[in-house]
């Protein structure tokens, strides 16, 4: 069986520290991640903007990056979420659409892999802090996660789990939308992060960077001191911890 | 009504003017805020209370989409049978067509005074306008229209179309056209329109309507609604106006118990509007009341543009309810009036641009949305309006009216993304420019790509080493610790691979 | 006056006629639309109505009644659960006399002229809507005793449980404005015609077919509302403020 890691461009460049966490825990479970380095970007930034061609040039890459490995697993409901737009990009190209139909087969976001495929759904960690959770939109609504990061949370040992009011909210990120409406965006950002403060949470988790790096944005630029992770960090650490 | 269209009164000439300027009026935010929340909330308290909602809402998509896809059909049986039941039929393929209509039944039978009960139809025709220009008095009677038509303005929710209006403003109008003060007590305000509307229905020529459904077996047009404003306006007078979209149809009644279970649900959270009435033809001729003579308009003004298109015929299924409009993060916080157009919200930033032919002309307002999802999950007949969006982007790229400094910009992002080891220079190059900008790990300058981000944000700095940098110190440290994959495990997941070559299995994607 | 409305008459024909050759090309744009010729034969919808298990959802009597009477009133609404048509009788008079009402009007319907509420209110002024003693009289005429009326009172031909709605239908005895223009709306329904679901009364109206549907079909859910203003409930704003809805057997 092999596994591959889709890090996704912005874990790579940004938060290096979500890919090592969900690989040192999956390493417990006899999981050996492969990391094909020849991985860039899904293509996203350009698909939703309408830049199809050159979303194209991208999912090319990654398509061709994962063609020989049986499950692939990211870090991102939203980077996820866009291997399943891949089908209909290439819907006039009859071989390279097969494949995006089957790297969609196989692609998981990591909390789906996690209880799904292996079954985990208690990794043996302790985690003593108020923790919320922010659901990002593409991960909970379009690939249907919702349970799974429930149900990993609430086994981790001395977790308190504060509901987010509002959870469903989106935060405001949408790629080129922070910045092409950005007045906009603020607004939401500006909104979730009341919400976040509301709960009085020492830690605010998710399961997409983006969403945590606009979230955790706001959050600095307001002196607020909520400490921002992936779940997969939280977990490693739990794990480390217990 | 203004009637000269949604562009006039919001200032800005952009969506993004419009709704920079939005953001800036806390009334308003707070008071769409308010009720958005109020209808999402009875909406989804009805969905839970009413139960098997997915089951619901597939049946609804399919019976539009079954609908659509033989509207030609539809359309035809349901003109035949209201003619058959002494209605006259007619067919406006544009707005102008359909106002010429209205106005020449208006002008041959001598109209002074027309009652309306709300339409949205009717506002993409500026019929109101229309109408007073041959000196016919347009009275819009459903409260939150009546209200808006004082302001002289446009209605900025589908369903509340006054949402962005407070009590204290609505006094003020109120008592203007009242002549007297009325104090800011809704039942002083609904009871001064109950009398001065009623007065308006008893003396009006022509009724005139929207749509809600036309059942095709039967040549009736269905209207719901809470206020009796629109039963009013189909008993009283003694002709009646119907302006339909071409789309509005549905096959029977039995149709319609699916499409009244979700409409009222998804609108307001109610179970069924307070009246739900199925209008077949004029009063027959020993009937005492409901007009003696009643006309339909179907109207095309730009519908069938989407028919036969692949990525945009869903939307002919929309039931015009506004759950997506209530559920939208983008909508709460800029109200109805930035987008510009007759329809507002998510459904509006994918039905305008569709509805007019010409590219060039779209508005940036297929930009305003974050494409996160929630509209197309409130929508009672899944329409997936957040791919839509997408669509729409990207037509206008193709048709060569994308932004010029953007495009180079994903031309750039193509070339970088498409090999590793530009991606990696980038980085390298990323990491050394940012030792100009970055303190503590953090860039906080708001200058150029990053004004808008940092106005709100701290942007984080890149870390010493990337993933693809670390890489091959993290592989050789975990292959030293590996556990033994249990085998349960082992054997679930060669199930899953098999099952995959098989085409069974998927974890899917949202619709 | 003739000669208008014969052309009147003559205008209407040019219309029609423009109409059915527009109607051509507007239906034909849509099949080409579509690509494929015109659909002249019904398509197979296999989606037609709810889904098979609502077809098969039914409540007992008592649930009916129960539910009912917890949906009109959450609109709302008023129920009262009466064992005869003399209870209604007496219902409908003690209500009239409290509130003093000067005009009522009610449809002209077997059940209700065994009330004969006439005679049992004698303050009152009951007219009995297209009654043929007044033959001649026109819609103005009875447009304007639905308008004065304090009270309209109905005989519901169906109801449904599910949502709290009464179903009236139009004829010549039953007035679309006895329901619509009074300030109060007093509608009986037989126990025997109150439904679970929406769908079992749609379906009369599927199987009678176009021919036989009246010319005004209204499903009444409680008393006429708004919501319009700061989202801050109102009652009454058109139709009638206050309904009862007596449930007879």
């Amino acid at each position: 069986m092999k596994v591959s890691l889709f890090i996704t461009c912005l874990s790579d460049a940004i938060y290096p520290r979500v890919g090592e966490a969900m690989v040192r825990l999956l390493a417990k479970y006899g999981v050996k991640v492969e990391f094909p380095k020849v991985q860039t970007c899904c293509g996203q930034p350009a698909f939703n903007s309408g830049y199809w061609k050159e979303a194209r040039a991208t999912a090319h890459t990654i398509i061709e990056a994962f063609e020989d490995c049986d499950f692939v697993l990211s870090p991102s409901g939203s980077c996820t979420g866009m291997i399943h737009h891949y089908p209909k990009l290439f819907e006039e190209d009859a071989v390279m659409h097969e494949k995006a139909i089957a790297l969609q087969a196989k692609s998981y976001e990591f909390t789906q892999f996690l209880v799904q495929v292996l079954g985990v759904t208690d990794v043996g960690a302790t985690f003593p802090h108020k923790v919320t959770y922010h659901p990002s939109c593409h991960g909970s609504r379009l690939l249907g996660v919702k349970d799974e990061p429930m149900a990993l949370m609430s086994n981790v040992k001395g977790l308190e789990f504060v509901p987010l009011p509002f959870a469903d909210d989106c935060c405001g990120f949408g790629g080129t939308f922070a910045v092409k409406m950005s007045e906009i965006s603020g607004a939401m950002v500006t909104e979730k992060v009341d919400h976040v403060k509301e709960t009085e949470a020492e830690v605010l988790v998710g399961l997409d960077m983006a969403c945590l790096m606009n979230i955790a944005g706001n959050l600095r630029y307001r002196n607020e001191p909520v400490r921002v992770m992936h779940l997969a960090e939280l977990l490693y650490e739990g794990v480390k911890h217990a | 009504m203004s009637g000269t269209g949604g562009h006039d009164h919001s200032g800005g000439a952009t969506v993004k003017e419009r709704a920079d300027l939005a953001l800036n009026n806390d009334f308003l935010r707070k008071a769409v805020k308010f009720t958005t929340e109020r209808l999402k909330n009875g909406k989804l308290k009805a969905m839970e209370e009413h139960g098997n909602w997915e089951e619901w809402r597939e049946r609804g998509k399919q019976i539009r989409l079954h609908t659509i896809a033989h509207l030609d059909y539809y359309l035809n049986q349901f003109t035949e049978n209201a003619r058959a039941n002494g209605v006259h039929v007619h067919f406006a393929d544009t707005a102008e067509e359909a106002v010429h209509i209205s106005l020449s039944i208006a002008e041959r039978k001598q109209a002074k005074s027309v009652v309306k009960s709300k339409s949205m139809v009717t506002e993409e025709l500026h019929l109101n306008h229309a109408l007073e220009s041959i000196d016919v008095e347009a009275v819009e009677t459903d409260l939150g229209e009546y209200i808006i038509q004082l302001a002289g303005e446009t209605p900025s929710h589908i369903i509340i179309p006054a949402i962005h209006k407070n009590r204290y403003q609505i006094a003020d109008l109120l008592s203007e056209d009242a002549g007297e003060k009325l104090e800011p007590d809704t039942s002083i305000l609904a009871g001064y329109v109950r009398r001065k509307l009623r007065q308006k229905f008893l003396e009006a020529d022509i009724g005139m309507t929207g749509c809600n459904f036309a059942i095709a077996e039967t040549g009736s047009m269905v209207l719901f609604e809470n206020e009796g404003n629109a039963r009013m306006v189909t008993t009283v007078p003694r002709t009646q106006i119907t302006l339909m979209g071409m789309e509005r149809i549905i096959p029977s009644w039995s149709d319609l118990e699916v499409m009244a279970t979700l409409l009222p649900r998804s609108a307001t959270g109610q179970k069924l509007t307070v009246y739900m009435s199925g209008i077949t033809g004029p009063r027959r001729s020993e009937d005492a009341d409901g007009p003696d003579e009643m006309h339909i308009i179907i109207v095309d003004n730009g519908r069938s543009l989407q028919l036969g298109d692949p990525e945009f015929q869903e939307l002919l299924n929309c039931i015009r309810c506004g759950a997506c409009l209530n559920a939208c993060p983008v909508y709460r916080h800029i109200g109805g009036h930035a987008y510009g157009g007759t329809y507002s919200g998510p459904i509006g930033a994918v039905l305008t641009p569709s509805l007019q032919k010409n590219v060039a002309e779209w508005d940036d307002i297929a930009n305003a949305s974050s494409l996160c999802g929630a509209c197309y999950e409130a929508c009672p007949v899944k329409i997936p309006l957040h791919e839509m969006l997408i669509y729409l982007r990207r037509r206008k790229i193709e048709a060569g009216h994308g932004d010029k400094i953007e495009a180079a910009g994903m031309k750039g992002f193509a070339t970088v993304m498409s090999k590793s080891g530009r991606f990696n220079a980038v980085l390298k190059l990323g990491k050394f420019g940012q030792k100009l900008v970055a303190r503590r790990g953090e860039i906080r300058i708001k200058v150029g790509p990053l004004k808008g981000w940092n106005s709100y944000r701290v942007t984080p700095s890149l870390p010493k080493k990337s993933f693809r940098d670390q890489w091959g110190t993290l592989e050789a440290e975990i292959r030293g610790g590996l556990q033994e994959m249990a085998p349960d495990v082992k054997s679930r997941m060669e199930r899953i691979v098999k099952e995959r070559a098989n085409g069974a299995g998927g974890h899917g994607h949202g619709h | 006056m003739d000669t208008n409305a014969k052309t009147h008459q003559q205008w209407l024909q040019e219309m029609e006629a423009e109409s059915r050759s527009k109607q051509t090309r507007f239906i034909n744009g849509i099949s080409e639309k579509l690509r494929r010729p015109m659909v002249s034969e019904p398509p197979r919808h296999p989606y037609r109505g709810a889904p098979d298990f609502w077809n098969a959802y039914e409540w007992s009597e008592e649930e009916r009644i129960e539910n009912f009477t917890s949906n009109f009133k959450s609109a709302g609404g008023h129920v009262e659960r009466l064992a005869t048509m003399d209870d209604a009788k007496r219902f409908i008079t003690e209500k009239a006399r409290s509130l003093s009402a000067k005009y009522v009007i009610r449809n002209k319907q077997p059940e209700l002229d065994a009330l004969k509420l006439e005679s049992e209110l004698p303050d009152a002024r009951v007219s009995v809507w297209n009654e043929e003693t007044t033959a001649g009289e026109g819609p103005l005429y009875w447009k304007a005793r639905a308008a004065e009326a304090d009270i309209g009172i109905v005989m519901a031909d169906y109801a449904a449980a599910y949502t709290g709605s009464i179903t009236v239908r139009s004829s010549k005895d039953k007035g679309r404005s006895v329901s619509l223009l009074p300030t109060v709306l007093i509608a009986i329904i037989p126990l025997e015609r109150l439904k679970t679901r929406l769908g079992e009364i749609m379906v009369h109206f599927d199987e009678g077919g176009r021919e036989n549907l009246p010319a005004g079909i209204h499903f009444i859910s409680g008393p006429s509302r708004s919501a319009d203003i700061e989202n801050d409930l109102t009652i009454g704003v058109h139709g009638p403020g206050v309904v009862y809805a007596l449930i007879v057997g």
